[in-house]
């Protein structure tokens, strides 16, 4: 289980980013997560939203989005790559689907801090409704 | 150097916000979509992927310790009880007296392998990882800053027992060695594809016992081919010392190579 130290890592660019911005606080981030990764996505929801409880940012929703897996190849294909046949959920196979070599992913390996959300203090008071 | 998208709201008339308001538009005042790799083909180097940029930290450890130093570093990974520490002992035996190798042991708590390798009269540094189910190049760093790295030949890293966290930290190693054992069933390639598909070569070891616990070491070496075509397999009995040899063979000409390039690398 390494979600919790890609977790620390998210949440300090998070506060990072918020830092920059000069924003006091963070309300949502969303984080963009491969599926040819190992990182799973609902525990590192949990470990997100528990770090963040420690670092006054317990107040920030937390969204996964998964990116599904993309490749490329010496020989010119380029796509969705297959799966592997009896494996437990979809694994995506690093094989070319025309000429058999192992291939690159060009998505699907991310585990990237996407957006984050932040009081509107600096436009004065956000509207509530 | 910033990358953040500039907030799109800034530096708008107070009418358009307060239309944004009266529509609904965020009523969460103010988001920030950070920018992608431009290409999407590079996105190492990517400050908000953690993932890449532990990925990045490897490369940077990697030219430190194999092009700075001329160190050649093999890390080894597998499950618990595979047999990781066995076969590194068994290369240790085979090393020359003059050449100087240090060997990092990660290890969830305790450091009874690391005592293992002491006994080889090589300069050793345990990783007691704790929470962390995996070497990062962080920790390994940390490790490594106990040798004089300028006087080391060798370096082996015996990752943490665990066959699923370390595929997404390489380590920055010339060669990835994973070991699964026969005990550990035969279907453990088709279980875990990812993490061959990260690795340069494959160890079976403990096949002297194959018929017994019901593995086909033939269906395993299929598996292989088909989620890495070019990886090679060794098929060994650590603790007997056999079929070691091939695997050093395998070491010692990646060695003069200087890198693995059978086949790509996804990191
Ligand atoms: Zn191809």
């Amino acid at each position: 289980m390494h979600e919790l130290s890609v977790a620390e890592a998210i949440l300090d660019r998070a506060r990072e980013a918020a830092d920059d911005y000069g924003a006091s606080g963070v309300e949502a981030l969303t984080v963009e997560l491969g599926t040819a990764t190992h990182v799973n996505p609902d525990q590192l929801r949990f470990c997100i939203e528990t770090v963040a409880e420690t670092r006054d940012l317990a107040d920030a929703a937390v969204s996964i989005e998964t990116v599904e897996p993309e490749a490329a190849c010496d020989c010119g294909w380029e796509g969705e790559p297959p799966s592997f046949d009896g494996t437990a959920g979809a694994v995506p196979s690093a094989r070319c689907p025309e000429c058999g070599s192992q291939t690159e992913f060009t998505r699907g390996k991310e585990c990237r801090l996407a957006s984050i959300e932040v009081p509107d203090e600096a436009a004065g008071t956000a509207p509530e409704t | 150097m910033t990358r953040y998208l500039s907030h799109r709201r800034q530096h708008r008339p107070l009418i358009d916000r307060l239309l944004d308001a009266l529509v609904g538009d965020p009523l969460v005042a103010r988001t920030h979509r950070f920018g992608h790799g431009d290409d999407g083909h590079d996105t190492d180097g990517d400050a908000d992927d953690v993932l890449a940029q532990f990925r990045e930290q490897a490369r940077d450890l990697h030219e430190r310790v194999v092009h700075d130093h001329g160190v050649f570093a093999v890390e080894f990974l597998g499950a618990t009880g595979g047999g990781k520490t066995t076969l590194v002992e068994r290369l240790l035996e085979r090393a020359p007296d003059e050449e100087r190798i240090g060997v990092v042991v990660g290890d969830v708590a305790g450091d009874d392998d690391a005592s293992r390798f002491r006994s080889h009269g090589v300069a050793v540094a345990n990783v007691t990882t704790g929470k962390e189910c995996h070497l990062d190049p962080g920790l390994l760093e940390d490790a490594i800053d106990e040798f004089d790295l300028g006087s080391l030949d060798r370096l082996y890293v015996e990752n943490v027992g665990n066959m699923v966290c370390p595929a997404d930290f390489p380590l920055g190693a010339q060669a990835r060695v994973l070991v699964v054992s026969t005990t550990e069933g035969d279907d453990v390639v088709r279980k875990h594809p990812l993490l061959f598909e990260a690795c340069d070569a494959a160890v079976v070891n403990k096949v002297d016992i194959a018929d017994a616990v019901g593995a086909d070491v033939a269906t395993m070496r299929e598996d292989v081919a088909e989620v890495a075509p070019d990886m090679p397999v060794f098929e060994t009995n650590a603790r007997a010392d056999e079929g070691v040899d091939a695997l050093a063979d395998f070491l010692a000409e990646v060695r003069t190579s200087g890198h693995h390039h059978a086949h790509a690398h996804h990191d």
